[in-house]
């Protein structure tokens, strides 16, 4: 389904030239002559071999062995033993750090993904013209996303965000007194978030790669037609763009889901005031590694691992309905 | 392919980002790669502590690999935070080091999961023990078999910064303090400070030196004899909260927000930030005393006010070495347990920077090359020490804490920050402690 106006139409278009009779006779020739290389020995196989091996044995056996482990009390230092779904369970009804984990994580994740995004969209926007050191500035947002997932900018956001950290001296220039952002249950998660949305670099370049091969002569004859910037950006620009959203949608929130480094140094590994920030992967850390419940955390991998597949394929499924693909 | 986006050319762009991602993160995970473990022909030992703890063991160590150049000892050394996450990794994987700093909190655990070999063997052989007292053992002790070698003597007190309290003209408080004592020079420091700065910092979830001292006071230990169930009653534990309620109320203890920062984090301790001037956590002299510029002085955690009321305090083991069962090389961890536990060299490059030396000799040993603070320390924790042993109501020192204890300790406080912040009322939180309690220990 293409969104393809009037004016576009009248665009002409390359269609290839009708066969001939020795164009298909050539065909047949190179099609006879793979169908011999096809059979080509073990070759193929040979060359695959490395990835299958990497496949097998560091992702799906491992996965296969975290879901036994699910259905163990298994602590790291004894024998697992089996205890059916009994971890599953307790997750469910008896364990409220749980909740306070899903909580800060769905929170997480419906916040900072929109915001993230739509603060891609705006500034690749802003980048997309050819003015003096327009590479610089590119470089300049992008480099928050390179640095983002070390350990060390979470540390120095610790800092920035803390009682006497840079933010407060920032808001004591307005006169306006800040508190200890990141020691506050009410507002420590939105310092991950502004973390988060902070590295809006990546979804911006793929916007900006998306918007430099928007076609040209829509613009022209919407600006013949006199259509405001607004209107421009709402019908034309972000329709055509739907395809790169989506994709950065998708991106982003598997990628949120999976957060742990921020929340686990902004927090100083325990999940923040009133477990505010014990986003799920930390708190998946925290049961498996320091109190030894690994098959516990197990099947809260599990679990994080359907919800993600669910939220996926929820994607998916709507994309149908707002995404406008060329073919 | 047409100008507009194609389902194809959008595939290829996110192809070509996903594989430079992944290639990127794998270089990343490579380059932060570590060594592997045991080796065999080196020991491996690690520990924990501060700069200058770390300094004395790497000077005992070498000096025990001068006597003994059969073996050599490969150190690896951090602070507190992760050193338990990565030593339960380290089993796991197969790669635990030989020989450990061990918390006395955590043996009992460890024991009885078979991870840590038992030395009463070499007692008296190759592990010279003479001079450690029965009780101090026990620390190291767990279901009748000997699991590490205590470092000395810890005792429950509070580190104050008397320099501060100077400063306002206020006198530090006997050693024979109540609680009511510590609620009101507490609410004078803020008073005098003008309100900058707080009198203490916010006990109320802090079970360590704090409230198992309070609950012992009322004749109740910590954790029940077998460990399923915490030993203190709901009425106990609402009393202490109440009383810190209050002490947050009237400013004597910091607000919430303070006690959060400072949880896991000793730069952020309250006392280090010049927030307030007594402090519960022995981490602030126990890093060196370098951490802070004020001159620190010490007092016995705060003793019971009502008729009746027990004395609190206990003798514990500091910390421990011990020997993991997996380890080829116990016998060696074991000589190197009997020098530094022994050797005069060793024992002076120590001083008190594992507790209080263990044995009469060893302080001896270290008294002409204490600091002002170290020496105030030694003195409050012999006062101490000397009153627990004529104390005639006194419970036992406390078993060796069970499977869950920290994840109970953990409870506790972030209860008590729940009430802080307002999240909770008292009533509330403390049915939710007691289900919550319940649940971890009996797991």
């Amino acid at each position: 389904m293409s969104m393809t106006t009037a004016k576009t139409d009248e665009v002409a278009k390359e269609t290839p030239a009708p066969a001939t009779p020795s164009d298909q006779r050539e065909r047949e020739r190179m099609r006879r002559r793979l169908a011999r290389r096809r059979g080509g020995g073990w070759w193929p196989f040979l060359f695959l071999a490395p990835w299958f091996v990497g496949l097998f044995g560091l992702t799906i056996y491992p996965m296969l062995d975290s879901l036994y482990l699910s259905f163990t009390n298994f602590d790291l230092l004894t024998p697992a033993k089996w205890v059916g779904t009994h971890n599953y369970e307790r997750m469910f009804s008896d364990d409220p750090v749980f909740w306070d984990s899903v909580h800060a994580t769905l929170l997480y994740v419906l916040v900072s993904v929109p915001l993230k995004l739509a603060l891609a969209l705006g500034v690749a926007m802003l980048l997309n013209r050819d003015i003096k050191g327009i590479g610089l500035y590119r470089a300049a947002f992008y480099l928050p996303s390179l640095l983002g997932g070390a350990v060390a900018i979470a540390i120095v956001w610790r800092q920035v965000f803390g009682g006497d950290g840079l933010f407060n001296d920032f808001l004591a220039w307005f006169g306006i007194k800040g508190q200890d952002w990141i020691s506050s249950p009410d507002t420590a998660i939105y310092t991950l978030i502004l973390l988060a949305v902070w590295q809006f670099g990546t979804p911006m370049v793929i916007f900006l790669a998306g918007l430099k091969q928007l076609p040209k002569d829509v613009y022209e004859a919407a600006a013949i037609d006199g259509a405001p910037p607004v209107t421009r950006f709402f019908k034309i620009t972000l329709p055509l763009l739907t395809p790169i959203v989506f994709f950065n949608v998708v991106l982003q929130m598997i990628d949120a889901f999976k957060t742990f480094t921020p929340a686990y140094v902004v927090s100083n590994g325990s999940g923040g005031p009133l477990n505010s920030t014990m986003l799920y992967s930390l708190y998946l850390y925290k049961k498996g590694f320091t109190d030894l419940q690994m098959g516990y955390a197990s099947a809260l991998a599990w679990v994080l691992f359907l919800v993600i597949a669910g939220f996926t394929a929820v994607n998916f499924i709507a994309s149908r309905y707002w995404v406008h693909y060329d073919d | 392919m047409g100008t507009e986006i194609s389902r194809r050319g959008l595939l290829r762009i996110g192809g070509g980002l996903a594989a430079t991602g992944a290639l990127t993160s794998a270089l990343a995970a490579c380059s932060g790669g570590t060594g592997a473990g045991s080796t065999s022909s080196k020991l491996t030992m690690t520990w924990w502590g501060s700069d200058e703890r770390h300094a004395a063991y790497k000077k005992a160590l070498a000096a025990f690999q001068k006597k003994n150049p059969s073996i050599k000892v490969q150190a690896t050394y951090q602070g507190y935070d992760g050193y338990f996450d990565k030593f339960n990794t380290n089993i796991a994987g197969g790669s635990a080091p030989d020989l450990l700093q061990m918390d006395t909190a955590l043996v009992a655990q460890y024991a009885r999961k078979g991870v840590l070999a038992p030395i009463d063997s070499y007692v008296g052989k190759s592990l010279d023990l003479t001079g450690f007292s029965k009780t101090l053992l026990a620390a190291g002790t767990v279901d009748g078999k000997l699991y590490g070698v205590p470092s000395g003597i810890g005792v429950n007190q509070l580190t104050v910064n008397r320099s501060g309290l100077e400063a306002l003209g206020l006198k530090l408080p006997d050693q024979d303090w109540t609680w009511a004592d510590l609620k009101s020079i507490s609410e004078q420091v803020y008073k005098k400070s003008g309100g900058k700065t707080y009198g203490v910092d916010d006990g109320g979830g802090s079970a360590l030196q704090c409230f198992e001292i309070f609950a012992r006071e009322k004749g109740e230990q910590f954790f029940s004899d077998d460990g399923k169930k915490v030993g203190f009653t709901s009425d106990t534990l609402q009393e202490w909260w109440e009383y810190w309620a209050e002490m947050r109320k009237i400013h004597a203890s910091g607000p919430a927000a303070i006690t959060s920062a400072a949880h896991n984090d000793l730069t952020k301790n309250a006392v280090v930030i010049g927030k307030a001037l007594f402090t519960f956590d022995s981490g602030v002299y126990g890093a060196g005393g370098k951490i802070t510029d004020a001159q620190l002085d010490f007092l016995p955690t705060p003793q019971g006010d009502w008729s009746g009321a027990r004395e609190g305090n206990f003798v514990n083991g500091g910390v421990l070495l011990s020997a993991t069962k997996a380890s080829k090389k116990v016998a060696d961890s074991v000589k190197i347990m009997s020098f530094i536990a022994q050797d005069a060299t060793a024992i002076k490059d120590f001083q008190l920077l594992r507790g209080i030396p263990p044995t009469e000799k060893a302080r001896n040993l270290i008294a002409s090359g204490l600091t002002e603070t170290d020496k105030l320390n030694m003195a409050n924790a012999d006062y101490i020490a000397t009153r627990v042993s004529k104390a005639t109501n006194a419970l036992a020192a406390p078993a060796a804490p069970p499977q869950g204890a920290d994840q109970i300790w953990d409870l506790l406080f972030q209860s008590n920050l729940a009430v802080a912040f307002g999240k909770k009322t008292i009533k509330a939180q403390l049915s939710e402690f007691f289900d919550q309690a319940a649940g971890i220990l009996s797991a």
